[in-house]
């Protein structure tokens, strides 16, 4: 394989190389006996992880986290499918202009989305950083619940409903028995990814975040503001874990590939 | 008897554009009626609002002596057949069977038992707990005709069920959906575009030309005497011609023969007889076509003397008995 077709396989090792390496390198260094960031590390520990654990910013900015996450993808899901459902049925004219109304949240740079939503929510409504959080992200997952739900029911027969309705089930008997059966492997891939999107999101969250309220990605980007420890660096390990934990969790529930070939 | 399905001058538009124009159709119980026609001519449109999938511009459509026009597909009591088999992904092939026969509550013991025949009438009880993925055309295909049929369908609507399968398989399928079809004394509408299939199939044929019926009656007499030139086109006649006495007639390249100095010397005493030239011949194994070209006309015929060359001298005979008046058109000249 490597004899035959040498500059792929180079070509390969240099993108493993850049993509792993310094993945790799961080994770050593949130194993780090010593006081500063330093590669290679001078001994193992794991007092890094204790001081991450404990840190209470990062322990309230991961509880935001999480919740602005699960909170938003189920909001974006919940807008979202129906949107796909009556894009992808044409019913309606002007169905191309509202998909791409939909999907307009992940062209617009996202500091710009922040900025004006800081703007209206948080000045002039009045909104709490919690709310404005939770809207802020929900806009932005917005476009990968329509694209990857649709895609998934762009893929599936349009005659199964009718099959379905032909066979003596109403409208909604056919929605639940037969239209979403098939659109759950999309449905599973778009909230993977909302999810994933609104937890690593920074500009965002920068903008919209208040006293007390902050998530942990810009927990992070505070810290390494002032701090040049290893802590970021076990907290980043931590989360690797975690989202490789959740990437087996899926591939074991739906399958990998399906989540992201869809 | 109360016809199963009749259309009472039913019309479809879309954005403005007629694709079925103020049509009547009337299906007895038991029959198999086909609706035939290219692609556009309104079929498939006619039987998604017979279906219920689709609502009439205009018209009235009656299920069983009822008003139905208005009815969705969920309430008409109709087994479909789709183009594409809509199997449902996720289920098995019994849940797929057993699907219409739950939505009617129908009690376990007996949706079991039906669920039964109706895989036994198509031949794949073995195949019961399989899913659609893993099944071959041909065998989701008769999943699906079973999954109609379970649920005892007053009429049983078949959208080209054949179109996705590879020629020898169609022609094995045909001669299943004739016999369960004859086993369950079902009614039957089949939209295709292949005339064989409806030749074959159908009790009663109707030809469908820009939404309205061109030709309707049994196979063997819309075969034999097509009414227009698009019925005898659709059906496979080559030949128009334009006779000395003024006549347009059709005739099949099979029905004309071609006559050399070998084989008669004498005019037939039917039909009409010309003198031609071969322009060209093409060998299909148990026979040839060949091209003859009389005074600028073209004829198609069939013949199975394989010392037939092209340039060859001959003499083109149509038999009275197979050419066919055709009522004037604007275009005489064949096509071919």
């Amino acid at each position: 394989m490597i004899r035959r077709r040498p500059v792929l396989s180079l070509l390969s090792a240099l993108a493993m190389v850049f993509l792993l390496g310094p993945i790799l390198l961080v994770v050593a260094i949130g194993f780090s006996s010593g006081d500063t960031v330093e590669f290679p590390p001078p001994g193992f520990s794991l007092r890094w992880f204790d001081q991450a654990l404990s840190n209470a910013s990062f322990q309230q900015g991961l509880l935001t986290s999480l919740l602005v996450a699960a909170a938003a993808t189920l909001f974006a899901l919940v807008l979202g499918i129906p949107v796909a459902l009556a894009v992808q049925r044409r019913t309606f004219r002007g169905h191309k202009a509202v998909e791409t109304l939909f999907l307009s949240p992940a062209i617009v740079p996202e500091l710009v989305l922040g900025f004006a939503l800081f703007q209206q929510l948080m000045v002039t409504m009045r909104i709490t950083a919690l709310g404005a959080l939770l809207i802020g992200h929900t806009v932005l997952l917005l476009p990968y619940a329509v694209r990857v739900t649709g895609a998934s029911l762009a893929l599936s027969d349009p005659a199964l409903e009718e099959a379905a309705r032909g066979l003596g089930a109403g409208p909604l008997r056919a929605f639940f028995a037969i239209t979403l059966p098939v659109m759950t492997p999309g449905i599973v891939s778009a909230a993977v990814l909302s999810f994933l999107t609104s937890f690593n999101n920074v500009p965002l969250s920068l903008l919209l975040k208040g006293p007390g309220i902050s998530t942990l990605p810009v927990e992070m980007l505070n810290y390494v503001q002032f701090s040049y420890d290893p802590t970021v660096a076990a907290v980043s390990t931590l989360l690797l874990a975690a989202t490789v934990g959740a990437a087996l969790l899926t591939e074991r529930l739906v399958g990998f590939n399906k989540v992201f070939s869809r | 008897m109360t016809p199963v399905v009749q259309l009472d001058a039913v019309s479809r538009e879309f954005a403005g554009t007629a694709a079925v124009r103020e049509l009547d159709l009337t299906v007895r119980r038991g029959e198999f009626t086909a609706l035939l026609g290219p692609s556009g001519c309104g079929k498939t449109t006619t039987l998604r609002m017979i279906a219920g999938f689709l609502e009439p511009t205009a018209g009235r459509i009656l299920l069983e002596g009822e008003d139905a026009t208005r009815l969705p597909p969920e309430r008409r009591n109709i087994g479909m057949v789709f183009q594409s088999y809509a199997l449902f992904p996720h289920m098995t092939v019994e849940k797929n069977v057993a699907f219409g026969l739950k939505m009617r509550g129908i009690p376990d013991g007996e949706l079991r038992t039906r669920t039964g025949e109706a895989l036994e009438l198509v031949g794949l009880s073995h195949l019961a707990g399989r899913k659609p993925k893993q099944l071959s055309g041909g065998q989701q295909q008769r999943i699906a005709l079973a999954r109609a049929i379970a649920v005892r369908p007053s009429v049983l609507l078949l959208d080209e069920p054949l179109s996705n399968l590879d020629a020898r398989l169609r022609i094995q399928m045909r001669q299943e959906l004739a016999r369960i079809q004859k086993e369950t004394g079902l009614t039957a509408i089949l939209v295709t575009h292949d005339q064989e299939e409806a030749l074959e199939l159908a009790d009663s044929m109707v030809i469908l030309d820009q939404g309205t019926v061109a030709q309707q009656g049994a196979p063997r007499e819309v075969f034999r005497a097509p009414a227009n030139r698009f019925v005898a086109e659709f059906l496979g006649y080559e030949n128009f011609v334009e006779l000395p006495d003024g006549r347009t007639v059709t005739i099949r390249p099979e029905h004309v023969e071609v006559l050399t100095s070998e084989s008669t010397d004498s005019t037939p005493s039917d039909g009409t007889t010309v003198d031609a030239v071969l322009t060209a011949v093409r060998f299909r194994g148990t026979d040839c076509v060949v091209t003859a070209v009389s005074q600028g006309r073209t004829v198609l015929a069939t013949s199975s003397d394989f010392e037939l060359r092209s340039g060859r001298q001959v003499r083109v005979h149509l038999p009275a008995a197979h050419t066919i008046d055709l009522p004037r058109t604007k275009q005489e000249l064949p096509t071919s």
